[in-house]
């Protein structure tokens, strides 16, 4: 019996463990630009991730796109394209009919990528991080599609803008705030804030506003009813992706945050609802949405004067 | 007393009883005599009102048993089952006061004299040294004769006599057994026994019990009842219903091969 | 002359009450964020400046109201469920009611639904209706009786329908929701008021008026429906209330809290061994100590990993788990 039983696992187990070393020498793991002869100005790019789609558009390499993500909804050109799935759910086989000789993927979808390696497509992977590797990519994105001087141009205009926003700012008082990037739609359950780290978190800061959880250091955070009181924010500022958030709807949501009279944010009326995915996508209108946040927290810096160009 | 007339009944399609008639007096001990599957069981579901005829009556005093109130029913006759198994582990005497359950009121709570009904039913079954004992840690005959006495606080409407608390129990109660003695070794099928008998003898109380086993129901009772494919075949006395051919014509063999198959 | 089984447990169901009582005082004053008594109670001090009393007052006090609530309702329910269907493994979720909850609030989670009374609670007290009609209405659409072995079947079937349709409906939500949507199936107690205690308060009140009229049937039943039948119980009737009896508290305990497991099993398994299987010893025994034993994981939720939360679900299967495993390996 026992020995029925050490047969199956290894039967089970042992092509897992040898296939790496049997197969490995086949197929080129590391997809990095110089390993693979890849073209120096891909034509049929597929991109997963909004963000570098946009990117991929705002430095003028729109023509070369032939399929995005299904939430891809920026610029519109964007949208004639074909959709080929997301994060979860990546459709293999409409991408691969595509014949990409770029495939943008995240990092973290081993399976797709494994796929698309034993289908000899090139690939180009992202990983959501801070603030400063927005730009970082864009000019890395740019390199590996035949735009590096595009990117460049765009990079450096974002850094500027950036850098406007935080003059404009730097030196005011930092207000407190919670960055709610989610919550149950109608009460104020399954709340989730920014909680020291990640792009959003980095937007905030640089838009003058000092995170309320930074302490903690993570991407997100579920916050009790108790961990909001005790930290006391003065300023809460809420971020949802537009659809389904109606002016109606974004007054109705304020309200629910009475509640909480106890809070700085709601006794000084400073509970904010952005809904607007620029604030959310971490690509080339990164520096709108910072000063989407930046005009929030600090109206009186910006009321003053012509816009920013 | 208890009337069955005419009774046809069937699970679905199929025919279990097919026009049975039988009637039980006050203080008889009848036996239901027949092989697995002759619809023992359904008959006393019947006469016990858990199940109701296709057609005919199942009469109790005047009225249908249908007819009577539920908890004033139970007072008045209760059922032994073949087998009690418990979803809980409840104690011997916890048993015995469920039997109490039809006497008290919605969200009334056993008194001193329940409990004391409970424990002389107990003692008239020999389980009262076992009253504290989980059930389910009984042996078979042991179990057989708490669930009696089980049944016996429920028809019991008090106490008589002193020094020594005795069961009180009216006299149209009905006790119904299914196959009392059926999974019993004999050592514990002659206690139940001797207990059934002894409640007939001194009490006069009306048993009805159905039972495959043709020396119990011969040693036991005045009054055998051959119930063969749903049908009542013979009804009497013991020494006149069972002779060889009416045995092999119940239990459908060579009447040559009944007749070592009766009692003496 | 030695008293009445039941009026032996009775000590014992006072303790637990003592312990409910206990747990819901105490928990208020533990937590992540240290709190001053003095402060918290101290009028001098406006509210509105009184960190310590808001905590207190509204992070801290409802949340225990509604662990007590929620606890105290799963147990009950768990032990009525397991005598209608006869059986020590039922839960309040055998029957479907708790997939057809998180189902209510998988759609409004996903589909962003704003329903009055706000929030996924209405949704999902919405699921857990649609989930006890159809189970009542497929294990009596071919029989005239009410069998409990089909309402087991279709209470399963129905468990694992709504399972389906539950990753479903995670599966078209976006990568956000999904997370959302795993989050409150794990539970949370983190009402922010007594808004959803009030709202569940009305069913769970007639849920347990029911109950209390159950106990003594349940007694009978759990010696088989004939022999409950023969001591005078109307055994049909007795069985619905306590099918939508308990059903009904499972929906308003889970609207309230999310699927939190193992209470309804593990209470009145513990309060068994305690005080015997008489159901008007255990039902109120159970309630009391699942409240009891809800606002203690619910305060061992929030402190273990201050600030961050673990949810509670998570704590009673850690605990209820290896107490399952040990009840199984030490029977018989």
């Amino acid at each position: 019996m026992k020995a029925i039983l050490c047969l199956v696992a290894c039967v089970a187990i042992g092509p897992h463990v040898i296939a790496p070393y049997v197969i490995a020498p086949y197929v080129a793991r590391d997809f990095s630009p110089a390993s693979f002869q890849a073209p120096r100005r891909p034509q049929r790019i597929v991109s997963l991730v909004p963000a570098v789609t946009e990117m991929l558009f705002a430095m003028g390499a729109g023509d070369q796109v032939v399929g995005v993500s299904s939430y891809d909804r920026h610029p519109p050109e964007a949208r004639t394209r074909t959709r080929l799935g997301a994060l979860v759910d990546p459709d293999v086989e409409r991408m691969l009919a595509l014949k990409p000789d770029l495939a943008v993927v995240y990092g973290t979808q081993s399976d797709l990528i494994s796929r698309l390696e034993r289908a000899g497509v090139p690939m180009f992977s992202y990983e959501h991080a801070g603030l400063p590797d927005i730009t970082a990519t864009i000019r890395r994105l740019g390199a590996r599609v035949g735009r590096a001087d595009e990117a460049g141009r765009l990079a450096s205009r974002i850094e500027r803008d950036i850098e406007a926003i935080g003059s404009r700012v730097g030196g005011r008082l930092r207000p407190r705030t919670a960055l709610i990037i989610g919550r149950e739609p109608g009460a104020l359950r399954g709340i989730y804030a920014s909680a020291g780290l990640g792009f959003l978190h980095d937007m905030l800061e640089t838009a003058g506003g000092e995170d309320a959880f930074a302490d903690v250091g993570r991407q997100n955070l579920q916050v009790s009813i108790e961990v909001l009181l005790a930290r006391a924010p003065d300023v809460i500022l809420e971020m949802h992706p537009p659809e389904a958030w109606t002016p109606e709807r974004i007054a109705r949501e304020r309200t629910l945050w009475r509640a909480l009279p106890a809070l700085p944010a709601v006794r000084n009326d400073r509970v904010y609802i952005l809904a607007d995915d620029v604030v959310l996508v971490p690509g080339p209108r990164v520096a709108q949405g910072i000063r989407l946040i930046a005009e929030t927290l600090h109206p009186a810096a910006f009321r003053a004067g012509g816009r920013t160009p | 007393m208890l009337t069955v007339r005419d009774v046809h009944f069937g699970y679905g399609g199929a025919p279990v009883l097919q026009g049975v008639t039988l009637s039980v007096r006050r203080g008889d001990l009848v036996g239901i005599l027949g092989p697995n599957g002759s619809g023992k069981t359904t008959l006393l579901r019947l006469m016990a009102g858990a199940l109701v005829p296709q057609s005919g009556q199942v009469l109790l005093g005047q009225q249908p048993v249908g007819r009577h109130a539920r908890r004033a029913l139970a007072r008045r006759l209760a059922v032994v089952p073949q087998e009690t198994h418990l979803a809980f582990d409840y104690s011997v005497i916890e048993i015995a006061l469920m039997g109490r359950y039809p006497h008290l009121g919605a969200f009334e709570v056993e008194g001193a004299a329940d409990l004391a009904i409970a424990r002389a039913a107990l003692a008239l079954t020999g389980t009262a040294h076992l009253a504290d004992r989980p059930f389910d840690t009984l042996s078979g005959g042991e179990k057989q004769r708490v669930v009696i006495a089980s049944a016996l606080a429920q028809l019991a409407d008090g106490l008589t006599g002193t020094p020594a608390a005795d069961l009180r129990v009216g006299d149209d109660a009905v006790l119904l057994l299914d196959e009392p003695t059926a999974s019993l070794d004999i050592r514990y099928q002659l206690e139940v026994a001797s207990v059934l008998g002894r409640l007939h003898d001194e009490r006069r109380l009306t048993i009805v019990l159905s039972t495959h086993d043709l020396r119990f129901a011969a040693s036991m009772c005045a009054t055998v009842v051959l119930l063969g494919r749903g049908r009542v075949l013979s009804a009497g006395p013991p020494r006149e219903v069972l002779t060889a051919e009416r045995v092999a014509e119940l239990y459908e063999i060579d009447a040559g091969r009944a007749a070592p198959l009766l009692p003496v | 002359m030695t008293p009445l089984p039941l009026r032996r447990g009775l000590p014992l169901v006072a303790a637990c009450f003592l312990a409910m009582l206990a747990a819901v005082l105490a928990a208020p004053f533990l937590g992540s964020t240290p709190i001053a008594l003095g402060r918290v109670f101290d009028r001098g001090i406006p509210f509105a400046d009184n960190v310590d009393a808001q905590i207190f007052f509204i992070a801290r006090l409802p949340r225990a109201a509604a662990a007590a609530l929620v606890g105290g309702t799963l147990a009950a329910a768990g032990v009525v469920f397991q005598g209608l269907l006869r059986n020590p493994l039922a839960t309040p979720y055998t029957l479907g009611v708790s997939a057809g909850a998180s189902l209510g609030a998988m759609v409004a989670i996903t589909f962003n639904l704003m329903l009055p009374l706000g929030g996924v609670a209405p949704a999902s007290l919405l699921g857990a209706l649609l989930a006890v009609m159809v189970v009542y209405g497929l294990s009596t659409v071919r029989h005239r009786g009410f069998s409990t072995t089909v309402l087991l079947l279709a209470g399963v079937t129905l468990n694992a329908f709504f399972s389906a349709l539950i990753l479903f409906v995670q599966f078209i939500g976006d990568f956000a929701q999904t997370y959302r949507a795993l989050r409150w199936l794990m539970g949370d107690l983190d009402v922010a008021d007594y808004t959803p205690i009030l709202t569940a308060l009305p069913l769970v009140a007639a849920a347990f008026a029911v109950f209390a009229w159950l106990a003594r049937p349940l007694n009978l039943l759990s010696m088989g429906a004939d022999a409950a039948a023969t001591r005078g119980i109307d055994v049909g009737r007795a069985e619905r209330l306590a099918f939508f009896g308990a059903s009904l508290a499972t929906g308003a305990a889970v609207s309230v809290g999310g699927p939190i497991g193992f209470i309804g099993i593990i209470v009145p398994h513990l309060v068994r061994l305690l005080v015997g299987s008489d159901h008007r010893l255990v039902l109120p025994a159970s309630t009391f100590f699942g409240a009891a034993f809800l606002v203690a994981c619910d305060a061992v939720a929030r402190i273990v990993l201050a600030p961050i939360e673990l949810p509670v679900g998570i704590v009673t299967a850690v605990i209820g788990g290896p107490f399952f495993l040990w009840l199984l390996v030490r029977k018989r």
